[in-house]
């Protein structure tokens, strides 16, 4: 809850979302945590920026331009660096949180989403994540 | 198998045709029977009539045997008494001779044989039996000296050989004529007695025809029937057969093809209602995915507001969002119906005159000041641009293309409105300098939900304005069309008849 966390310690959490306003949405649930934000608007911009800043969670859409978010999480948890970062799933296919587990996804998030959900699925992924140290 | 040519002779020409040549067959094996019959009741006349001339000839014999005994007795005796037979047989010989030489005259051959005969005893009579008892009574001696001699044995021997002759002949002839009729009536009877065997034997053959050409067809249209009740719709039937039953197999046939062409069409049916239930259940997830995602901002950034501390600045932007993706459902719902009365084709298109060029204009100003980065370039002619439909779907139509324009040309630029007209139609053009669409998108960019590029560049809709301006469009006999190059900008038109001036 701390916001005065170092900058170089912050974690980082890549949203892979194509609605604008979602993204911010997203954004604020989880901004009062300090974690440092990337943004991909479709699939292949997604996978790529999530190869480059290595995030610590990704938050995924579904019904993705370009590649489906099925896809994209597929490829990801077959990548070696990528394989066991935490991806939370928001879908407004209700229905696909069978699928997006199967496919890797740690939480399903169905649309509309309260914030408040979003930020505690975040906060227990990365808690997780922080146990080893 | 039957021949079968192409135009078969009836069964019922054929089973007459059959029936005809027993009736003819029996009757000639009859006509055969009633020949042998005649044949022996003639022979059996000519038999009567041999054994009656025999009969007659034996008679005169005795006749002629009699002249020569009382002839002989008297010669050489001399008493009168033993004349008796003479007398008599003299007497009778005149009737004899007249009733043998009647009867003794069915041929030539006969008659002359018989008046041979006839001729010699009478000769007997004159020569010898007559003047021998007339000399005797005048001088007794003489004649017994005659009778006694063999003068007398030979004239009556001659006689008696003729007759042995005659009736040897008569005899044979007799035996010859029973003969040939008996084997004439034997050929005969076996002729028809074959001619019975060949009707029996046609009789046979017709059955066997009547079970081969109906009874077997028949039991194969019925198991052939049986297999189509039993659902198996491609049951055909080998046409065979004569006639009208090959007839039959042909309209058996013709009933499965029905029959399966009925089902195949049916099954298609089915299909085509599957595949629309299929579609509709696909539109109403897709619907209530569309519908999510505007939801999604309203609640989230509802809750952001009721539950954060939040600057005023940031207040009126989340609020600015909520009331924008509030209207952008409602216009979703909207084109949700739309599409829905479209598909129904319950959507009602007025057929008022309308002035294309004046809903061009009010379109273009009340998209002219919604971005400051776009310029709209319209060109209309003065007259106006008739056509025969409904303003507010027109202006729809309009409003859609214009709307795409601007959101597909997120840099800015130049839109270029165009409305212009010949004898046959009014023809409006929208040409933008944006994203245009890419080439793989070209193909399907009239179908519902399918929106270029739009969501990687954040750009709002639905995905059905075009399918619904196509609809509108084809509703007022116009069509739509474009074309566009990535990067480039599109072009999109559409042409609507023109409205006769009245």
């Amino acid at each position: 809850m701390t916001a005065a966390r170092p900058e170089t310690t912050a974690k980082t959490v890549l949203i892979c979302e194509d609605d604008t306003n979602l993204r911010t949405l997203v954004r604020l649930a989880l901004g009062e945590e300090g974690y440092r934000f990337f943004e991909a608007p479709d699939g292949p911009s997604g996978l790529a920026l999530a190869r480059r800043t290595q995030p610590d969670l990704i938050v995924l859409d579904l019904m993705l331009p370009g590649r489906s978010g099925l896809d994209v999480l597929r490829e990801l948890r077959n990548a070696r660096d990528l394989g066991e970062t935490p991806v939370i799933v928001i879908s407004a296919w209700s229905h696909s949180d069978e699928a997006a587990v199967q496919a890797g996804a740690d939480r399903f998030v169905a649309k509309p989403f309260d914030p408040d959900e979003l930020r505690d699925a975040a906060v227990a992924l990365l808690e997780d994540d922080r146990v080893p140290e | 198998m039957f021949p079968s040519n192409r135009r078969p002779r009836s069964l019922s020409a054929r089973l007459v045709a059959g029936s005809a040549l027993l009736a003819l067959l029996v009757a000639a094996a009859f006509g055969v029977l009633a020949f042998a019959v005649t044949t022996l009741d003639d022979a059996t006349k000519r038999e009567r009539h041999a054994k009656a001339v025999s009969a007659e000839t034996l008679q005169l014999e005795r006749l002629v045997l009699d002249l020569d005994t009382g002839l002989r007795g008297f010669v050489l005796t001399g008493r009168e008494d033993l004349l008796a037979p003479w007398t008599s047989a003299r007497a009778a010989l005149p009737k004899s001779l007249r009733a043998f030489q009647q009867l003794a005259s069915t041929t030539a051959e006969e008659r002359r044989r018989a008046t041979t005969l006839v001729s010699s005893i009478n000769q007997y009579v004159a020569d010898y039996a007559v003047p021998v008892v007339d000399i005797a009574r005048t001088s007794p001696a003489a004649t017994r000296q005659a009778v006694v001699s063999q003068e007398g044995a030979s004239q009556l021997a001659a006689v008696r050989n003729r007759f042995a002759d005659f009736l040897s002949t008569e005899n044979a002839l007799a035996a010859a004529r029973t003969s040939a009729a008996q084997r004439r009536s034997n050929e005969a009877i076996a002729a028809a007695i074959a001619g019975l065997i060949a009707s029996a034997l046609l009789i046979i053959g017709i059955g066997l025809y009547l079970a081969r050409s109906i009874a077997r067809p028949a039991r194969e249209v019925a198991e052939g029937a049986a297999r189509l009740a039993g659902g198996d719709l491609t049951t055909r039937l080998e046409p065979q057969g004569v006639g009208e039953i090959e007839e039959l197999t042909h309209a058996f046939n013709r009933m499965a093809e029905r029959l399966e062409a009925s089902r195949r069409e049916l099954e298609e049916q089915n299909e085509r209602l599957r595949e629309s239930e299929r579609a509709k259940s696909e539109l109403v997830s897709i619907v209530a995915h569309e519908l999510r995602t505007p939801l999604a901002s309203v609640l989230g950034f509802t809750s952001v507001l009721l539950q954060r501390e939040v600057t005023d600045e940031q207040r009126r932007e989340y609020l600015g969002i909520i009331e924008a993706q509030a209207r952008r459902l409602g216009a979703l719902v909207n084109d949700f119906l739309d599409v829905q009365h479209l598909e129904a084709g319950k959507l009602s298109i007025a057929k008022e005159l309308v002035d294309v060029g004046s809903v061009i204009r009010q379109q273009t100003e009340l998209f002219a000041g919604q971005s400051p980065k776009h310029l709209l370039d319209v060109s209309l002619p003065p007259t106006p641009l008739p056509v025969r439909g409904d303003s507010n779907r027109l202006a729809q139509v309009v409003a859609n293309l214009l709307s795409n324009a601007i959101k597909y040309s997120p840099d800015g630029g130049v839109v270029r409105v165009a409305g212009n007209r010949n004898d046959d139609v009014v023809r409006v053009s929208i040409q933008d300098e944006g994203v245009g669409i890419p080439a793989e998108l070209q193909r399907d960019i009239f179908d519902k939900f399918v929106r270029g590029h739009a969501t990687a560049e954040g750009i709002e809709g639905s995905g059905l304005g075009l399918a619904i301006s196509r609809s509108l469009v084809e509703a007022h006999g116009g069509s739509i069309d474009f074309k566009s190059t990535k990067g480039r900008g599109s072009t999109f038109w559409f042409e609507i008849p023109t409205a006769a001036p009245n």
